[in-house]
């Protein structure tokens, strides 16, 4: 991994950082646990546009592993890694279906995936049938969320065109 | 090539638009308003374990009651005639008071950081 690269991948797991932070400040919108914007997902969107899968891994577990660390504790690190490995591995493989285009296509499809993955681990952890009925609930929130944070990576590219060229 | 990708995603967005109705749809199935005014009766689990469970209509007057978990967090519940809700609890979001009071079957509440989920269930009905 080239110096620049690393510079510039470190650079996203900053700012992905900085996003999540400013995000888990904000009060939740709704009474259900697991519903949030998932701004942070805006650089997984970038890093799978322009980098490669395995790049965007590793800045998405930095990720993971600091923001728990500075913020979370034990359990909700369970909950994000399941929701983001397996939009992750969603969103990799519709990007590739669409070849880079409709980036909000992919990121409504990682939303939904993401709150799939978190609500797999809930139900395995309370073993109560009852929380499956927040699936109608996730799966919409997970289309805005996906929607938003699609558009914000589709109107960032443009800028960052500049900074990844060659780099990544 | 463009083409094929025009046609790729405009399949997705109509499996979309299938899966938002089809969550719209359940939504309004759940949130149909109960027609029998049966008793309801609350079940608490923690960890996946029934730990209590309390018939809703026959609650004269308003308790709370705490319960702690394994790891020493606790949820204080507060058990109304035909209503539960949790009012405190040490937990970092704090989601579980945020959601109130439950009267119906709904949805249920659930601290996740307590594993601790409250459902109500109509009297003759059963879940699992």
């Amino acid at each position: 991994m080239g110096l620049k690269k690393l510079t510039i991948l470190a650079l996203y797991t900053t700012l992905s950082l900085i996003i999540f932070a400013v995000e888990s400040a904000i009060p939740p919108l709704l009474p259900i646990p697991g519903i949030k914007p998932g701004l942070a997902n805006i650089i997984t969107l970038i890093l799978l546009r322009n980098a490669s899968v395995k790049d965007t891994g590793l800045v998405l577990c930095a990720r993971i592993l600091l923001s728990s660390l500075l913020f979370g504790q034990a359990i909700s690190l369970l909950y994000s890694l399941a929701g983001a490995f397996l939009s992750l591995a969603a969103m990799a493989l519709i990007n590739r279906l669409l070849q880079n285009r409709y980036i909000f296509l992919t990121s409504v499809t990682g939303g939904i995936t993401h709150n799939l993955g978190q609500l797999l681990v809930a139900y395995l952890i309370t073993k109560v049938s009852g929380v499956l009925l927040y699936l109608p609930f996730l799966i919409l929130a997970g289309m805005v969320a996906g929607l938003f944070t699609g558009l914000c990576a589709h109107f960032a590219q443009k800028y960052l065109m500049k900074l990844h060229h060659g780099f990544l | 090539m463009q083409q094929t990708t025009t046609r790729k995603a405009r399949l997705i967005i109509i499996l979309l638009c299938i899966m938002a109705l089809i969550s719209i749809a359940s939504l309004c199935l759940l949130f149909r308003p109960s027609e029998s005014a049966k008793g309801l009766t609350a079940h608490i689990y923690q960890d996946g374990d029934l730990i209590e469970s309390i018939p809703l209509n026959q609650v004269k007057t308003s308790y709370t009651l705490t319960v702690t978990s394994k790891d020493g967090g606790s949820n204080v519940i507060e058990v109304r005639h035909g209503a539960i809700g949790i009012v405190s609890a040490d937990c970092p979001d704090g989601l579980c008071v945020h959601q109130g009071f439950i009267k119906n079957t709904a949805l249920p509440i659930t601290c996740l950081p307590h594993r601790l989920v409250i459902q109500l269930q109509k009297e003759g009905d059963t879940w699992d």
